[in-house]
Parts: C-alpha cells; structure tokens; sequence
C-alpha cells in the first residue's frame, strides 16, 4: 500500500502546505498591515477623477481692438486606459461616433501609452457627436468629454505669419524644447505670437474633481478649480492695413505670373511699420497657409501640401527670408561716404557707363554722366556708388550697415528671425573658402549684391531710420497685455530706440533724394499718383536661382513720415515693377484711412 | 441505518471548510458583481452560482452511494474522451484573451479545461495504481508520464498554460505518492531550469508579457500590470478589518476587472481585511490537511492517488490564484476554488470534494 510505504512522503506534503500558508499569509500582513496605509492612500486617488478644464487663451486684437483671434467652445473626446488591448468594440463604436478610424485612434493610444493621463483622441467634437456620446455612455466606459476652448483664427491666413498657430505640444517639446513637463495633449502655442507669448496667453487650466467609478460614471461632484483666462494681446497689426496689403500682394503676385513678366513669382514678403516707434502695422509672407488647419492636429494631406511646397509657406520671409538688399542698400553706402567725408554732396562724379579700375557697369547697361549725391542715388547709379565703396573700403561700409541695423536680428517677438549677412572678408571665406576679399568684392557690397544678405525687415529699418531723422525704434508686434475685461495688464517693454549716429545734414540729402525717386522722372514715377508725397527706393536683388528679386522700400507721407514699407517679390523682376505696385496699394489705404483719396489708381 | 452510517463517517471538517468557503464565495459574489446586479436589477451571478451549488450538492450526495473504484474502470474511456473533450475546444471553441477555452452547449457554456482537471486526477490515479506496487526503475515511470503529456500539449496549445501546470503539479504529487524517487525528481527540475530559454520561446507573447509584468507591474500599469496593481491596491487598502461587505471601493467602483472570478481573492482582501483573509487561508487549510489526512487512510492505492492529486490541486489553484492577486504569482487564469465564480470550475471541484468524501466513506465502512 502507498499510503503505508510513503506515510512520511504525505507528512511532508502536509509540512509543504503549511509552508505555502504562511507565504501567502506573511503576503497578505505585508500588503495589509505594513503597506496598507500607502494602499489605502492609492484607493482613494483611484476613485477620485480630476478633470482637466483647460483655460481659454487670450484673444489677439488689432490696435483698434478688432478681434482677430478667439476661442470657440469645444469638447475632447479622451479614452482612460484600462485594458490591454483595448476593447476592440469601444474603439469601434467610438470610432463610428466620432468619426475617426480605428487605427488612427490605436497609433494615439500607442503615443500616449507609458502615462496615466487619458489619451486626446479627438478634439473638433460636434454638438450631435456630443449627444451620442452622452446617449451611448454606458456602453462606452472609459471614455471621458474633457472642456476645451477651441482656438479660432477669424480671418484664416490674414497675417499668419506674425499671429503664428497653436497645436498640440509635441514630445519633443515637452522633453527638451520649449514647454518641458507641459502634459501631453496640451494646446501650446507653436509658432508666431502664439509661441512668443505663449506663456501669458495660454492661462491657467482648471479642474473639477469627481468620485466615478471605472466606467466614468460619476457618484459624486467633488470641488472645483476655475480656469483663470490667458491674457489678451493687442497688436500694432491694423487690421485693414493687413486686409489690403494681403489683397494686394495675391493680385500682384498673380498679375506678374500671368502676365508672363515674372511666371516665377510665388513668394514675397511685405512689411508695414511706424517709423516713429516701431510698431508693425502689417506683415505679409507668401505663400501661406490657413493656421485653422492645425487647430485639431493638421492632416496628412493638408501637411504634405504646405511641407512640399517649394516656396516654404512655414518661413516668415519678413525676418526668415536673407536677400541681396540691392539698391536700398546705397542709402548706407551713401551716408557712410557723406559721414566720412569721402565725397561732398555737390562733387561730380563722371559715369561712362563703366568703373575706371574694374569692368562693372550698371544694370541695364546705361551710361549717366555727370552726377553728384543727390542724383546718383535718386537715379541709383552704380558706378558713382562702386566709387564710393572704393574711397570708403569695405570696413567703413561695414561699420555704417551695422549702425543701420543689418548683421542682427532687430529682436521683433518672433522666433527664427535671421541676422542677415554682413560684406566682411570673414563672411567671405565662410562661404568661399580659400578666396580672399577684392576690390570687385567692396563694389559689390556697395550696392547691396554679393556677400550682402538682409532681411526684408532689416531693409524696412534701414529706411526707418531715415524716415525717423535716424533714430532707431526696435520693430515690435505687441503693444499691450489685456485683462479679460479689455484693461490693460501690463504694456509691452520693448527694447530702447537707439540714435544710429548719422547726422541730420547726411540724412536730409539722402531723404531728398528718396523723395525723388517717387517723383517725376524717378524710378518709381507713379508714386506720384498718391494723395500725399512718399520717399521711397527700388532695388533688383541678383538672384543665381532663376530671375531676379524685386525690392521696394518708401516712407511716407514725406513731412513728417507715419509709415515704412519694405517689400520683396520673388523672381518678381525689377523692383519698381515686381514690388512697387504692392506697395503703392498699400499707402493708398493707409492715406484713405486718414480721409486723403487717391488721384489715380496704381499703375500694373 | 444507511443514512445514520452515512453521516456519521463523513468527513465534516471537510463539509465544514468547503462549505464556509462557498458561502464566502457568495458573499463575495454578491458584492463584486453588485454594481451589475443594480444596473440590471438581477444579482445574475449570485443566482447561478446558487443554483449550481444545490444542483451539485444534490449530486454528491446521489454519488456517494457509489463506490469510487468505480471510476477505476472506466477511466480508459474517460481518457479518451477527456482528449476529445480537449480537441473540441480547439475547433469550436471561443477565445478570451487570445486563448480558446470555452464551448457554448445549449444555454450552457462550459470550460473543459475545468473538467479536465478532474479527469486527469482520476485517469492518472488508476494509470499508477494498476501497476504502482512493481514500480522501480525511473523508465517505470515513462508511461505514466506519457499518459499525462499528451493532455498537458493539447491544453498548451489552446493555450492555457494555466491550466497545463495545474496538469504537470496533479501529475508531481502522484508520482511523489507512487515512489517516484527524489533523485530523479532533483534531475527533473535541473533539466527544467536548463530547458527554460526554450520554453520561454514556446511561450505566446502575451504570456510573456505576463511574466514580464509579473515581475516589474509598473512596466505597464494600465495594461498587463493593471490588474495586479488594482488588485493590491485593493486588498493592501483593506487593512486589518476591511472597508466592509459592499464597501469596497476599489471592488464597488469597477476599478477591479474580473473582480468576480479570477480577482475575486481581492474583494475578501478589501472588504474583510487581514482577518477575513486568515479565515479563508485557515478553511483552505483545514481542506489540505483533510486531503492528505484521507490519502492516509484510503483503503487502496486508488484512493490514495486520487486524494493526493485532488489535494495537489486544490493547494496549488489556491496558491497561484492568492499568490496572483498579491503580486507574488504571474497572471495565469486559475480560479479560487469554491470562490471564485464560474459553474464549471465550482463543479469540478465539488465533484472532487465528494470524491474525497466518497474515499473516506469506504474506507470507513470496512472497519464495520
């Protein structure tokens, strides 16, 4: 008998169970008497649910107070982990609610899968989504509607560029870019003033809490945080000004296209500020893009149309675009010669159509005569300026653009705002390793080609500068921040204005001169049609991608200046065909919001 | 006179254990399907737990009048129907968590794995016990062992891993009571431990994951490792006394899943605290020393296996499934018995509970 021959087998068995006992038993005391206290702790948050109310961000206004961006009110939808794998049938009846695949809701929760917090899935939720939500809710557990104010860009693309577009933060940011230890699914904003001032705007999120058991139904409302508003912001944009200058660069861009001119011309970038203090009155970049699209997290296909587009629709070309400045930059040239006395303004200077020491000649080839100051640049003629880089030398040329403000960033509140490129013999070797800086190198720079790069916004401070007697005002986009009551909170420090340290007898010739070119027999004779008398300058940027860069810069009215405007065209051609047009809409309305009506329209 | 001897030869701790512990397991029941019953207005789960407890009551008692040994000759055909039984799950069966374990009969739906449990106790018992007195050799050994791992592949392949162990640790404890040497036993358990990368491939991924998230649960807390992580959370916050019948938060509010079956263990944790805990680790004990004390004094061989190998698996379901829900275990589907929910499951183990019974009454009789 077994039971007999292995008596002591079954006493063991017997020895091992106890054993087994007191494991779990010394477990059990472990889990409930030494650990409990922490266990009860972790009941207790497991019941309580906090629900995120996220603050509604602060409106933009223009300077008159016109809302340009808001907040509509909207609903997520988020799904609170609780199985591995999902339950495929959630998903699906979600998926068939809301709209939205399956697959594309299981890459989210994938995303979001190492936290606690629910995952966003999806955020433009439609009033009849939100009733079948609530009529289907217990057959859906786990799925929560969390409030969320929806950002909302009145005017679509209208000045996208400087207002810039929120999204939701990305992983990137929140582990070493600009939001660390933001919670994911949080609306951040991503580019434009929506970054810059994100952390005003953006406002304190709320919360209520609720007891609720798994599925999310709630047994009992618990406290609450309100929401604290973002700040609001009120711009220097005039919103009019923004509307016409917009209007005017999509018929002008097209009319060069069509027209065949310029069939090149997709990109430009425009700019409108007050010479006496600074504040942008209108930026446009082309092409753009509508930021509602980003709003609810871009789609593939929108994302592939403004990523593949050459003419990169993401850059502000207003501080992100560096171009050849061209003939604006004879104003520098022209007043480091003057300043330094290298040239008096009435001494004559004989164009025969070529330099003496080198071969270079004007643009179209012409051959001007005798010329002093005044006429050289009203007529912007490059041998008289060749000549004056050759008595300057490049170091006095550099030394006059920096005073101008060319070679860093003017710190307007944008990011990717580029420095431009300054005509030092060190940026040469940089870009040209091995080649030394010539002679031909200093004509260049004279004129605003070669190793010279400027920002369109660079160039409007250029001429800002000359609108404002030389002082400089630091270009700006934010005047106030506003309460939710519409008070001020706070007005905008912004950076000290500057005297460029060039005389006023220097500057009084270079205006005069300005003055001409948008007169009769000027370059940009037409300007002339405009109720109130502007200065301005034309400029053809050298472009070895394909054709030529068209520049305009002017101020004006000319007595006592209100606005710059600098703009750039693409492949446009020359400058007073290419850009000048656009500009010349754009004083139009500036003049008409001030009761002065054009005499004729603008000339194509 | 029948009746009079009856009641004065059973087993009544045995009674007593098995029976306070299904009525735990009511209670238990009640309370983590509670929220179910109310949304329903039908405690469903309690009803038919009921319900099968008096259908089986009543057939243990209709089975005690016959003799156990019964079984010892039909347990080929048992066997072979057992291997059907298994295959069929194969084939038609439902899948739940990427296993096929369960075949809907009528309104029924039954989990054969269950069933087997039982089957393999009896086939395997009278395999030994035909021949257990000329056993030697450890080559002695190779058919029984055979004999068990042709049910223990099928199951592996559903897969039910959980259930395959519960046939190899039946299988260990009558081999123990059969002479099986220590030694070879020793050599046994190296080869395992050497074999254990290849099993480790064999393993599905989500039993991977398993052992995985057994071994670090914050790994993956809201998937693999959520269970285990609620479930200590819920019996670590029953302290001392327990929040209460019916007050457990973690178990009201639904942070439990399958609070009602496999975590049922939890609940008692939560809602009757430390001492709650000890009274059920006290039943459960009081059923394994019953166990082995009737493998002691079985009358045959027979007998003495079969006592073994159910007392085998009731202590080994009951540390896996405690050891589970306190986070020492993996996360395999074994249930508690006598409180867990699941019909199948309850009558297996009741069936096997009157078998014990039914050994010790025998036994009993022939000392008249």
């Amino acid at each position: 008998m077994l039971n007999k021959r292995y008596a002591n087998r079954l006493e063991a068995m017997l020895i091992a169970a106890v054993c087994i006992l007191l494991v779990l038993l010394g477990r059990m005391a472990y889990l409930q008497l030494f650990k409990g206290d922490f266990y009860g702790e972790q009941a207790d948050g497991n019941r309580l649910r906090r629900t995120k109310v996220t603050a509604p961000r602060g409106i933009f206004y223009d300077r008159d107070g016109v809302e340009l961006v808001n907040n509509l009110p909207g609903y997520v939808v988020a799904l609170r982990r609780q199985n591995n794998p999902y339950d495929e049938e959630i998903l699906r009846a979600l998926s068939e609610i809301i709209g939205m695949p399956v697959a594309e809701m299981r890459k989210k929760l994938e995303e979001n899968s190492d936290s606690y917090e629910p995952t966003r899935l999806k955020s433009n939720i439609t009033p009849e989504m939100l009733t079948k939500l609530e009529e289907k809710k217990r057959e859906l557990p786990g799925v929560m509607i969390e409030i969320q104010p929806v950002r909302n860009y009145l005017f679509k693309e209208l000045g996208v560029h400087a207002i810039g577009y929120v999204g939701e933060v990305s992983q990137y940011d929140i582990t070493q870019g600009s939001y660390k230890n933001m919670p994911v699914g949080s609306v951040v904003g991503k580019f434009g003033l929506e970054k810059t001032y994100d952390r005003y705007v953006r406002g304190i999120d709320g919360s209520y809490d609720e007891e609720v058991d798994v599925a999310g139904n709630v047994v009992k409302q618990l406290g609450q945080i309100d929401p604290v508003p973002g700040k609001s912001l009120q711009l220097t944009i005039d919103k009019d000004l923004q509307q016409v200058m917009e209007k005017a660069v999509d018929e002008h861009l097209a009319y060069l296209r069509s027209s065949g001119i310029a069939p090149g011309a997709r990109a430009a970038a425009i700019v409108a500020l007050d010479p006496k203090t600074g504040a942008v009155r209108a930026m446009v970049s082309r092409p753009a893009f509508d930021p509602n699209l980003f709003v609810h997290g871009i789609s593939e296909k929108d994302w592939n149309i403004i990523n593949n587009d050459p003419n990169y629709p993401m850059t502000n070309k207003v501080i992100g675009g560096e171009y050849p400045p061209g003939s604006p930059f004879k104003i520098i040239t022209g007043a480091a010669a003057l300043e330094l006395g290298k040239v008096t303004p009435d001494e004559l200077i004989f164009d025969s159509g070529r330099h003496w020491l080198i071969d270079m000649r004007n643009a179209g080839g012409e051959a001007l005569g005798w010329l002093n100051f005044h006429e050289a640049l009203r007529k912007s003629d490059n041998v008289y300026f060749y000549e004056m880089g050759n008595r300057l030398g490049i170091d006095n040329i550099v030394t006059f653009a920096k005073k101008f403000g060319i070679g860093s960033p003017t710190g307007i509140e944008l990011e990717g705002e580029l420095s431009g490129l300054l005509p030092t013999p060190e940026n040469k070797k940089k870009a040209f390793p091995g080649e030394t800086w010539m002679l031909g190198d200093t004509f260049n720079a004279a004129i605003g080609q070669g190793i010279n790069l400027a920002t369109p916004l660079q160039l409007a401070m250029v001429m800002s500068c000359v609108a404002a007697d030389g002082v400089y005002h630091p270009p700006y986009l934010v005047e106030n921040l506003l309460n939710n009551d519409g008070s001020i909170y706070q007005k905008v420090e912004h950076k000290p204005a500057r005297d460029i340290g060039v005389s006023i007898n220097t500057l009084r010739l270079i205006q005069k001169a300005l003055e001409g070119v948008a007169e009769e027999g000027g370059t940009a004779a037409y300007f002339a049609n405009l109720p109130r008398q502007i200065a301005a300058k034309t400029g053809t940027a050298e472009n070895p991608h394909g054709q030529d860069h068209g520049l305009f810069v002017a101020y004006g009215p000319v007595e006592d200046p209100e606005i710059v405007i600098a703009c750039i065209v693409e492949q446009g051609s020359f400058g007073t065909l290419a850009a000048g047009p656009i500009v010349y809409k754009v004083f139009e309305e500036w003049f008409r919001q001030e009761g002065f009506n054009s005499s004729a329209p603008a000339v194509k | 006179m029948q009746l009079n001897r009856y009641l004065r030869n059973i087993d009544w701790w045995l009674v007593f254990a098995v029976a306070a512990l299904i009525g735990i397991g009511l209670m238990l029941i009640a309370s983590a399907t509670h929220s179910y019953a109310t949304a329903t207005g039908k405690a469903w789960h309690v009803e038919r737990q009921s319900m099968f407890v008096g259908i089986n009551v009543l057939l243990m008692i209709f089975c005690l009048r016959f003799d156990y040994r019964l079984l010892q000759q039909i347990a080929k055909p048992l066997y072979i129907f057992n291997l059907v039984l298994l295959l069929a799950v194969m084939f038609v069966g439902h899948s739940q968590l990427g296993a096929q374990r369960w075949i809907q009969i009528g309104p029924v739906t039954i989990q054969p794995s269950e069933f087997a449990k039982a089957i393999i106790i009896v086939c395997l018992a009278a395999f030994l016990a035909k021949r257990a007195e000329i056993y030697s050799d450890f080559t002695d050994y190779l058919p029984a062992i055979g004999y068990v791992f042709v049910p223990f592949v099928l199951v592996m392949r559903q897969p039910d891993l959980g259930t395959a162990l519960v046939f190899a640790v039946i299988a260990l404890g009558m081999l123990i009571m059969s002479g099986f040497k220590m030694r070879w036993l020793a050599m046994l358990s190296g080869a395992f431990v050497v074999l254990m990368p290849v099993f480790w491939m064999i393993l599905k991924e989500y039993q991977k994951n398993r052992i995985r998230v057994f071994l670090d649960p914050e790994l993956d807390p809201f998937g693999a490792g959520y269970h285990v992580i609620q479930s200590k959370i819920a019996i670590g916050s029953g302290l001392l006394a327990g929040k209460g019948w019916f007050a457990g938060t973690q178990s009201q509010l639904n942070f439990l899943p399958e609070n009602h079956t496999d975590f049922v263990f939890a609940v008692a944790g939560e809602e009757f605290g430390f001492l709650g805990v000890c009274v059920i680790l006290l039943l459960y004990g009081i059923i394994i020393w019953r166990g082995l004390t009737i493998a002691l004094n079985a009358e045959d061989d027979f007998g003495t296996l079969l006592a073994v190998g159910i007392t085998f698996m009731f202590t080994f379901h009951m540390f896996v499934n405690i050891g589970m829900t306190a986070g020492i275990m993996p996360v395999t589907g074994i249930p508690l018995p006598f409180l867990s929910y699941g019909v199948s499951s309850l009558t297996t183990n009741m069936f096997l509970v009157g078998l014990l019974l039914n050994i010790r009454l025998r036994k009993q009789q022939l000392q008249f």
